[in-house]
């Protein structure tokens, strides 16, 4: 039992923490937040059981095939409809209204494109469960686990090893002073956009076979995420993964061992009793007024 | 203020197209009173301008974000349902108990949230519209789960009982007629004037003598008063409530509504509330394209007028006085 619980909480962790990077990766480079970031797992959901379910590619496949898509997609959405915003004079607040839009223009073109029912995911794996500790898990469960771990990984080693993501980095910390070594600003706000929305895409598609595709299942993953990225300190990566993963543990055990109809309702009032008495999250991060 | 006094006449002659504009409004008004319908819009149009005018004064005066007024919302129009059904209190004083009801959670939601900036009082505001969201709909003995309380009485006031739809708008209008004037009065008072110290620098507006947390909370609560009164009226007008019509896109629509039409203005939130409430009834007929269209909408008006219809208006009225030569009053 606890062995299962401990899975499932750090499967959902998983989740809430790469959507909750994205977030991180958004506000780091621009400044900006941005709430389509459920909508984008959800739509990358969508986009994964196309090409797995109808168009019969490997999983991998489908999987590698939405992350680039939904990498075109983040970054055209900074490019071409944040960055035109802004350069049209509109506060930055303003960027949330149009981001609002955005993730109501993905929820309905789904619904339109995809129906408004709940699509099954086929199973990925012949087995239907495999033994961990002697107990029983969907291999399903452990490849989002997988994935989360891979694409944490990946993210850091992009980062910090290569060209570009030590580019990104400098661009987040001092615009100006990046753009005076050379570095192509606007260009890697436009990659940060990007990333996080393949993240979100990612995740999604692995998602999908645990709780199904629908149109909704984006908005409550998504302000679990940025819960668990603002308790972990917002823009801070490794901030967004604990604090995601806390979150999945205090949801799973409280639904567990207390009530599952309030499940939602003790975790949030949670978040805010610890929000009081820890104003700036696990790692203390400074916030600017 | 005796110079500036002027007599009736002088005043016509100077705001003559704003008073035929005000006129013509209210003929085309009582022209769409006519039908039932329309009068519910007009309705929806005057509890929406109320609960954006709340959002208003807490997010475009105070500069505190909330993206959980649904919360507020639902908290009046269940308060106010509740407390007439259940313990058969008049219907015009649980409404207005509705509201400090919801001015109560504001206020105690406040104070954790003075603390917090940014994306901390996102956040806040997000988790505590999901906590009343969840929990009116798994609290089944009080508010009957998602299958929504039927049947709400209708507001009975001096012996008269509203019924239509037309009924409820004259008192609706008259007050969100009195939540603007309200609003306006406490703005240009000491209180308001702290409130946009506050917005604009907090540290400075701390250094002036002013109790900074003393103000955010304040505004708090009465953001959550008129949201909960909006809440309260919308319960009433229609008979039913369920806690869709109380998740988290509604909080969005209240803070689409308040950036759409202008943050910080008079007028903004009426005209974001008006042209957004119309909108959305007129997208009912294209059902599945409803969403699409509607952000669609918003997202053009965006580029258009970058910065609300009421930043469009005050780059207008600023041309005009221009060209008048009149000295042109800088933008708040």
């Amino acid at each position: 039992m606890i062995i299962r619980l401990i899975i499932g909480a750090l499967m959902i962790g998983s989740v809430y923490g790469v959507v909750g990077i994205g977030y991180g990766l958004i506000y780091k480079a621009s400044g900006l937040m941005s709430l389509a970031q459920g909508d984008m797992l959800m739509f990358g959901a969508f986009l994964g059981i196309t090409f797995y379910k109808y168009l019969k590619l490997p999983f991998i496949v489908s999987l590698l095939l939405t992350m680039v898509l939904m990498f075109f997609l983040g970054m055209f959405i900074e490019r071409v409809m944040v960055t035109k915003l802004i350069e049209r004079g509109a506060q930055t607040v303003y960027v949330i209204l149009c981001t609002i839009s955005i993730s109501m223009i993905l929820q309905n073109s789904s619904m339109l494109t995809w129906g408004s029912n709940v699509l099954q995911f086929p199973a990925i794996f012949k087995k239907s469960s495999v033994k961990i500790f002697g107990v029983g898990v969907a291999p399903e469960n452990l490849l989002v686990l997988g994935v989360g771990i891979i694409i944490m990984v990946a993210l850091q080693l992009f980062l910090t090893k290569t060209k570009f993501g030590i580019s990104m980095r400098a661009a987040a910390q001092d615009e100006l002073a990046a753009s005076s070594l050379g570095i192509n600003v606007p260009h890697t706000k436009g990659t940060a956009w990007g990333i996080a929305s393949m993240l979100a895409g990612g995740i999604g598609v692995c998602v999908g076979p645990v709780f199904g595709v629908y149109m909704s299942m984006g908005s409550m993953i998504g302000q679990k995420a940025f819960a668990g990225a603002v308790v972990g300190g917002y823009g801070n990566m490794y901030g967004a993964i604990i604090g995601g993963v806390l979150f999945g543990f205090l949801e799973t055990f409280v639904s567990a061992y207390l009530t599952s109809n309030y499940k939602d309702f003790i975790t949030f009032g949670i978040l805010i009793v610890a929000m009081i008495f820890m104003p700036k999250g696990i790692f203390n991060e400074e916030v600017m007024e | 203020m005796g110079q500036n006094k002027k007599s009736a006449g002088q005043f016509i002659r100077e705001k003559k197209f704003v008073i035929l504009f005000w006129l013509a409004l209210a003929l085309f008004v009582s022209y769409l009173l006519k039908s039932n319908y329309p009068s519910l819009i007009l309705c929806f149009i005057c509890i929406n301008t109320i609960a954006v005018t709340g959002l208003d004064l807490l997010f475009g005066y105070t500069g505190q974000v909330s993206f959980g007024h649904a919360g507020f919302y639902a908290i009046g129009a269940y308060a106010s349902t509740i407390l007439s059904m259940k313990l058969g209190i008049p219907v015009a004083l649980s409404m207005i108990l509705a509201a400090l009801i919801s001015m109560f959670f504001g206020f105690i939601i406040a104070i954790p949230a003075s603390k917090l900036v940014k994306h901390f009082l996102s956040l806040l505001t997000i988790a505590f519209g999901n906590m009343v969201y969840i929990f009116l709909s798994v609290t089944k003995s009080l508010t009957n789960g998602f299958s929504g309380i039927i049947n709400i009485p209708d507001l009975v006031l001096f012996g008269y009982r509203f019924k239509t739809n037309q009924s409820y708008f004259f008192l609706f209008a008259a007050l969100a007629v009195i939540t603007l004037i309200a609003k306006n009065r406490l703005i240009k008072s000491r209180f308001g004037r702290a409130l946009i110290a506050v917005r604009e620098n907090p540290h400075a507006a701390a250094g002036m003598g002013i109790n900074v947390s003393y103000y955010k909370v304040m505004a708090f609560a009465i953001s959550a008063f008129f949201t909960g009164l909006a809440g309260s009226l919308y319960a009433h007008l229609m008979g039913f409530i369920s806690p869709d019509g109380f998740n988290n896109t509604q909080s969005n629509a209240f803070m689409t509504m308040l950036l759409f039409g202008g943050i910080a203005s008079t007028f903004g939130p009426m005209i974001g509330s008006t042209i957004l409430t119309v909108v959305t009834e007129v997208m009912q007929g294209f059902v599945q394209y409803q969403m699409l269209l509607y952000a669609l909408f918003i997202l053009l008006v965006l580029y258009m007028m970058p910065n609300g219809v009421s930043g469009l208006m005050n780059k207008i009225s600023a041309r005009i006085a221009k060209k008048k030569g009149k000295k042109v009053k800088p933008h708040a």
